[in-house]
């Protein structure tokens, strides 16, 4: 017998807004130093100009970690205890400025179930469209996230 | 940074070597607020999920990898990074970052590098695996 | 003969990727003759690979990796029959039922990494199952951890079955890691179901054949 998900699929075409986040300095520099990125446009702005931005700009991934602070619906899939991160993409469209005040507007993608190493597993994908103060798309992610038994 | 004419299929970017160390997550996870205690800094919610000990979070590891394509093509570089957590990274252990260039084309006026890049462990372990498309320059 | 492209969730390689990068493998003086994607849970019709395929003299040819309450299961020789049959993606299959209607159907279905842990055939052996129709395995698979294999090989003396050998490329540089030698010249998945039929085939490692006939 097929394996039935069960999942609130009334999420499909919902927009969930979030924001305005800050991105500040400190913001920008935890960032740097917890990876020890010294890409010298992420550290200031003298050198962001040098490269060819009008300012400091974010390293590419922060719109990744943002997302961790957008609220998301729960999609009530009835399967499983324990949740991992599974896969993450980011598709840079603009530069992330210091002071830039960003939004974010996510959607459910897709649910569905596969097998691995650790059994069966469901999985759950979002995707989040980050635009900046001027309504400009600065990065779209997608996240993967797996339930499993 | 490398101009397009100078790529092959093939080439490698890296392997650099990072480590993670339990300071470095603690103060990753408190850019994005982790709701406390986690799976990343406390070893006994990790043991309750069944890790071997506290982990680095994905997209920790996802600025790791970034570092690799941005030192290697500039701060502006990448237009893709596309990744697959495959295995729990663990704190405080060697971790090899490398890529390797698949595909080299030009679209919408931009010359783009595709490739396949990896963190791995020192007994073989694929901790994250994925694809990233960078932009270059050309002369 | 297992590879997945952009067309399974996990996979980031598109097959024109695949293609250039066996460009680079036969630069390197590799012998790579075809590859065979085994896309997750389904099966793609609708997909034709042969101008590609042409263009860089290579055989491209189409399988299905399904996962079964047994492991995950290479299929080959896939006919709309097949897939009227069985639902590709269930993944709580019964993979001996989808063994009998693969012969039925002139396809032939066969246990992937079955070494893996927690998901291989070894371990649902060890629990007890029989599995009287598998007489080939999957011996040499490009994505296993250390062990996975040695335990797929030990299956194979100990049951007396044959082994092919795959890649299991999700990226492009992984494609063609462990092929399978053939007898046979292979042009279709017919042919590709009667070469394995024949058991006239040993897994090599990319690493070990510089010159070969040989099947990703």
């Amino acid at each position: 017998m097929a394996m039935e998900l069960e999942y609130d699929r009334s999420l499909y075409g919902v927009e969930h807004k979030a924001g305005p986040f800050e991105i500040t300095d400190a913001i920008i520099d935890r960032a740097n130093s917890s990876v020890g990125e010294t890409g010298p446009a992420f550290h200031s702005d003298e050198e962001a100009k040098k490269a060819g931005y009008r300012g400091r700009i974010a390293p590419p991934t922060l719109c990744c970690i943002l997302v961790r602070q957008v609220s998301l619906p729960d999609v009530k899939v009835q399967f499983g205890r324990t949740q991992m991160h599974a896969g993450q993409r980011v598709e840079p469209k603009a530069p992330v400025y210091a002071g830039d005040q960003l939004t974010a507007s996510s959607h459910l993608k897709d649910v569905y179930a596969k097998t691995g190493r650790s059994g069966t597993m469901v999985f759950v994908v979002w995707e989040t469209t980050f635009s900046n103060q001027d309504g400009q798309v600065v990065a779209e992610v997608q996240e993967s996230f797996a339930k499993r038994e | 940074m490398p101009y397009i004419d100078e790529i092959e299929l093939g080439d490698e970017i890296g392997p650099v070597e990072k480590i993670a160390s339990d300071e470095d997550v603690l103060n990753f996870c408190e850019i994005w607020d982790a709701p406390k205690p986690n799976r990343f800094t406390d070893p006994e919610i990790a043991a309750k999920a069944g890790m071997q000990g506290t982990i680095v979070p994905g997209i920790m590891t996802m600025a790791m990898m970034a570092q690799l394509l941005t030192d290697w093509g500039g701060p502006g570089a990448i237009k893709d990074l596309d990744l697959v957590f495959r295995q729990p990274v663990p704190h405080n252990r060697a971790l090899t970052l490398a890529a390797t260039i698949t595909d080299i084309r030009e679209e919408d006026g931009e010359h783009l590098v595709e490739c396949d890049i990896l963190m791995t462990g020192t007994e073989g372990e694929r901790y994250v695996g994925g694809k990233a498309i960078v932009a270059l320059e050309s002369r | 003969m297992h590879s997945h492209s952009v067309s399974s969730d996990d996979s980031r390689a598109t097959v024109e990727q695949y293609v250039k990068w066996i460009q680079v493998l036969r630069k390197r003086g590799h012998t790579v003759d075809g590859i065979v994607l085994t896309e997750h849970r389904k099966f793609d019709f609708g997909k034709d690979y042969s101008a590609l395929a042409d263009q860089y003299n290579l055989r491209v040819l189409k399988g299905s990796e399904l996962d079964t309450r047994y492991g995950h299961f290479l299929v080959y020789g896939v006919t709309q029959a097949l897939t009227q049959e069985i639902e590709f993606s269930d993944v709580r299959m019964d993979a001996r039922t989808l063994m009998q209607a693969a012969r039925q159907h002139d396809a032939i279905a066969l246990p992937a990494h079955p070494g893996r842990f927690g998901i291989g055939l070894t371990d649902y052996i060890a629990q007890g199952e029989s599995f009287d129709d598998v007489e080939i395995v999957e011996r040499l698979n490009g994505g296993s951890r250390p062990g996975e294999n040695e335990r797929a090989e030990e299956l194979c003396q100990s049951s007396n079955l044959f082994g092919i050998g795959g890649s299991d490329a999700h990226l492009t540089s992984h494609i063609a890691t462990c092929m399978t030698d053939f007898k046979a010249n292979i042009k279709t998945e017919s042919n590709l179901v009667d070469a394995l039929l024949s058991k006239e085939f040993q897994p090599v490692w990319l690493k070990d054949i510089v010159t070969g006939a040989s099947q990703s």
